[in-house]
């Protein structure tokens, strides 16, 4: 409990350092956008005062007064989830457009862990099982690659092949809008599904590798354990024996999760841009584009949130499988 | 029941090196046989040879009413270990599995085996002095060195296997625990009728509980016979080196002389002539050209020709 | 088992390096492949661009020409020659992953002895702080930076690659550190009365120079690539050659994910991208090898 709590609290901090360091960005650095709206506004022929109050509403802040106040300020709007007004398309609130993208990111980065995890996981045991033969050290070779190779290559290669050389997949986009509209029927989930694929897919191939080459080596120390060889002393049938290695060698993988999360929402910028698919990688690459400074803190700091937030689930469930952390709690 | 094992013309090697070579030798029914040598001798690779574990290259091991372990395919030897033969880890390794309870592990080793009743288990370990309920629902990390021990030991016999093999049960214990479970596997021994080897490198714990010990150097047995008289008239000079290397309660403590020299490793183990010889205070010509027979308990040329 | 070249004392060591190195490679010829590849990526940064001219022709009459000698991986949709724009794109990225490599090295082998070196209070700060490095998502924060402060110049682009990730460096850093201390070493080289200097760069140093080696490798990969993506994603301007900057035009502007004529102009950066991670595989596959005997395949 005590544990859970202490993860709570760092992970509260983590969220304040970069919504301070967000803040710090936006409002200190050189070309200080909320500035130079601001004199925009002002040489479009607004009075200060309204240009004051525009810029305001955009930004979360107002352009003047003391720099504690704007940040007491920021970071009061932040609590309350307001995060400010998008400035390209004008009057949409940033947190509408985050959170409705939030979703798609999550689905695409959660199956396409989840479907790494198992590939990996299985193929991990394998390399290890076989370790001096060519199986094993084709495997390694084929894991230490793919999960060296940065994951937008990955995406072009699958977008190559499944969307232009073989049209099996759709090119882009989260849904069909003509044909589907959105709920919980059928033909929605399946279409979403459909589109789903390619990108998560394109997660799976780019990490399984990572997680391939942390099984084969916690196989590897595992199999050298005494407990096993007793096991097997004591006549246990093999598939126990199995039972036993897995669930041992497992269990370290969970803070290698911690890990990857923060790597595969990184990737989401790459995947959702090559298949056109809405999400926060997405609308932050488009923010950028844009210059929307609002939008693009916004995505930021909901994919630095949501990292987190993982972060802890991770080690929640890490938490609950291990008896050892889990009794001392 | 009579289940006494006969070990012949045993050789077990790890790749081409032989950790134990053409070794003989028979564990009477009901009886505690101590063995004891250096670490690198190969008792362990001996005694994981009973449960059939290891290169066996040669040789049988057969134990009464269950058959050889030598020759048994896997199917046959799971069935018999653990049912039939139980096999004790040393203190400091970990032989639970460090994710389930003991509990769970007893239940999984019954499913293993076909059991459905394990409560065996109960008075089992309330005759080794634990709370039952408490053990079973702990984890290996919960619970202490001695503690770890016993739980091996009913892990061991809970299914009523008749052979027990006990590798290093005391070392990494205090002084306290080692006395409690030395009484410990006295105690089940004769209450079981147990056949039971108890490998030690100490050997104040085989004077303690073995009524017959077998010395090994370098992969072979050099010595056996009844504890009594091995220890009161060690012939080999490795067994007299062993315990003169024991430091004596009473009297100057450099009486106790250490062995000179350092035991071999797999590698090192010279492949011509007696294994011991280049440690051996009474060594001769023939020891580097021969290999010793075992005549009469005991493997040395040196006691041959007095023999004679 | 327990007795590899890592528990030897420093000397030993070192004088068992090169002969380990040479082992090593002759165990799995694939290693001697791996150097190959990597000598090859150096040999086309640093000299590369001598042999082409600092604006590349291009020949409107020749665009997606057919591969020939002339044009051995085809031309692109200016009919400039693919070849060339691989080779010449190698420098500047590398230049910055190099730099930025650097940056790591020095932060992140400083703060993990630093923190292994004291424990206590300075190294859990650290450590917290190293965590929070390594939590941030490093690429979108990359992309941020790329509008806020700018990151056109190449110092910057490298001070802020190798700000963002020293975090794993110095975690492995101050582990290795922490299980020499356990194996006695500091305690021993204290007691003998030697400086805390002489410790930390005869003793310590030596001991974690291989795991800062392979880190520095990965890393400076890892800088490579994060240059290509933001190129490819066209945050940063598309004036300078490189592999992004191919994949950008390829993917995005000239459709050769449709037009097979063009394939070759996305596959050679790819190429490129996956021979260099193939090389570095290899050699850190050797280096571990090296490094820590347990993991070798008996």
């Amino acid at each position: 409990m005590w544990r859970i709590a202490g993860h709570l609290t760092r992970g509260l901090a983590m969220i304040w350092a970069v919504t301070t360091f967000t803040f710090v960005l936006i409002r200190l650095m050189p070309g200080d956008p909320v500035q130079v709206q601001y004199e925009r506004l002002i040489a479009q022929g607004m009075t200060p005062d309204q240009a004051e109050s525009a810029t305001a509403i955009t930004y979360g802040f107002v352009p003047h007064g003391p720099m504690w106040k704007q940040y007491l300020e920021y970071m009061w709007g932040l609590a309350h989830l307001d995060l400010g007004v998008s400035v390209e398309s004008q009057g949409v609130p940033v947190a509408d457009r985050v959170f409705g993208a939030l979703p798609w990111t999550v689905l695409l980065v959660l199956s396409g862990i989840l479907i790494s995890f198992l590939i990996g996981v299985v193929l991990g045991v394998v390399a290890a099982m076989r370790r001096s033969t060519m199986v094993g050290h084709g495997l390694s070779i084929a894991g230490s690659l793919l999960h060296g190779v940065p994951p937008f290559v990955i995406g072009i290669v699958l977008a190559a092949l499944f969307t232009r050389r073989w049209r099996w997949f759709p090119s882009g986009g989260h849904f069909n809008g003509d044909e589907v509209s959105p709920g919980f029927y059928y033909d929605f989930i399946g279409d979403v599904a459909y589109h789903a694929v390619l990108p998560a897919a394109s997660f799976a191939v780019a990490s399984y590798g990572g997680w391939l080459l942390a099984m084969r080596s916690s196989v590897a120390s595992v199999l050298g354990d005494d407990f096993l060889l007793a096991a097997e002393l004591r006549g246990l049938r093999p598939f126990m024996r199995f039972r036993y290695l897995a669930r041992n060698a497992i269990l370290p993988l969970f803070t290698v999760l911690a890990i990857s999360f923060g790597l595969v929402f990184g990737g989401s910028i790459f995947i959702e841009r090559i298949f056109n698919y809405p999400g926060l990688g997405m609308l932050l690459y488009q923010s950028i584009g844009a210059r929307d400074f609002s939008m693009m803190s916004g995505a930021f700091l909901l994919i630095t949130a949501a990292v987190i937030v993982a972060n802890i689930l991770a080690d929640v469930l890490y938490t609950v499988i291990d008896p050892r952390v889990r009794r001392q709690a | 029941m009579n289940m006494g094992v006969t070990i012949a013309g045993l050789t077990v090697t790890y790749g081409d090196l032989p950790a134990v070579k053409d070794v003989s030798l028979r564990l009477e029914d009901g009886t505690i046989t101590g063995l004891v040598g250096e670490s690198g001798s190969g008792k362990s690779t001996l005694a994981l040879s009973l449960l059939g574990h290891g290169n066996i290259a040669s040789g049988s091991v057969f134990i009464d009413g269950v058959g050889d372990m030598s020759k048994m395919d896997k199917g046959a030897l799971r069935a018999v270990r653990g049912a039939k033969i139980g096999y004790v880890f040393q203190a400091a390794q970990n032989s639970l599995n460090p994710l389930l309870t003991v509990g769970k592990q007893l239940l999984d080793l019954a499913k293993s085996h076909g059991v459905r009743d394990v409560r065996g288990a109960h008075p089992l370990l309330r005759r080794m002095g634990l709370d039952p309920d408490r053990v079973l629902n702990s984890y290996q990390h919960e619970l202490s060195g001695g503690m770890r021990q016993r739980v091996g030991i009913m892990f061991a016999l809970v299914l009523n296997a008749h052979v027990l093999v006990l590798d290093e049960p005391t070392t990494a214990l205090d002084m306290i625990t080692q006395a409690n479970i030395l009484q410990i596997v006295r105690e089940v021994h004769a209450d079981r009728g147990l056949t039971t080897l108890i490998v030690t490198h100490d050997v104040g714990v085989v004077a303690e509980v073995a009524s017959r010990v077998a010395v090994m150097y370098g992969g072979r047995i050099v010595e056996c016979g009844s504890t009594k008289e091995v220890l009161a008239n060690p012939r080999h000079p490795y067994t007299r080196g062993l315990i003169n290397a024991i430091p004596r309660l009473t009297g100057p403590v450099d009486v106790a002389k250490p062995l000179p020299g350092t035991p071999p490793t797999l590698g090192t183990i010279p492949a011509v002539g007696c294994v011991f010889r280049a440690r051996c205070p009474i060594r001769m010509d023939v020891c580097s050209a021969q290999e010793p027979e075992m005549i009469d308990d005991v493997a040395c040329h040196a006691v041959g020709v007095t023999a004679k | 088992m327990e007795t590899g070249p890592n528990s030897l004392p420093p000397p030993l060591l070192r004088r068992c390096k090169v002969s380990a190195v040479l082992r090593a490679l002759r165990r799995r010829p694939s290693r001697i492949a791996g150097v190959v590849i990597i000598l090859l990526f150096v040999f086309m940064a640093v000299a590369g661009p001598w042999f082409y001219p600092d604006r590349l022709p291009y020949d409107a009459d020749n665009i997606y020409a057919p591969i020939s000698w002339e044009h051995p991986l085809s031309t692109d949709f200016e009919g400039v020659d693919v070849l060339a724009l691989v080779v010449t794109g190698t420098r500047g990225v590398m230049l910055v992953a190099v730099a930025a490599g650097l940056v790591t090295m020095v932060v992140g082998t400083a703060i993990g002895l630093y923190a292994g070196y004291r424990r206590g209070r300075p190294d859990s700060v650290l450590m917290r702080i190293a965590d929070f490095v390594l939590t941030i998502p490093g690429f979108p924060l990359l992309i941020v930076l790329t509008v806020t402060i700018g990151l056109g110049a190449w110092w910057k682009m490298a001070l802020v690659l190798g700000l963002t990730g020293w975090g794993g460096l110095a975690r492995a850093v101050r582990s290795q550190t922490l299980s020499l201390r356990e194996r006695g070493f500091i305690e021993a080289a204290r007691g003998l009365g030697l400086p805390t200097r002489h410790i930390v760069t005869r003793e310590l140093l030596p001991n974690v120079a291989p795991y800062i080696a392979t880190n520095l490798l990965v890393a400076v990969t890892a800088y490579i690539y994060a240059q290509v993506g933001l190129y490819f994603l066209g945050v940063l301007p598309l004036d300078t050659s490189n592999w992004g900057v191919m994949l950008n035009a390829a993917v995005f502007q000239s459709g050769a994910l449709i037009s097979p004529d063009a394939l070759p102009y996305l596959l050679a950066p790819l190429g490129a991208i996956l021979l260099l991670t193939l090389g570095v595989v290899l050699i850190v596959d050797a280096l571990e090898e090296i490094f820590n005997p347990r993991l070798r395949g008996s």
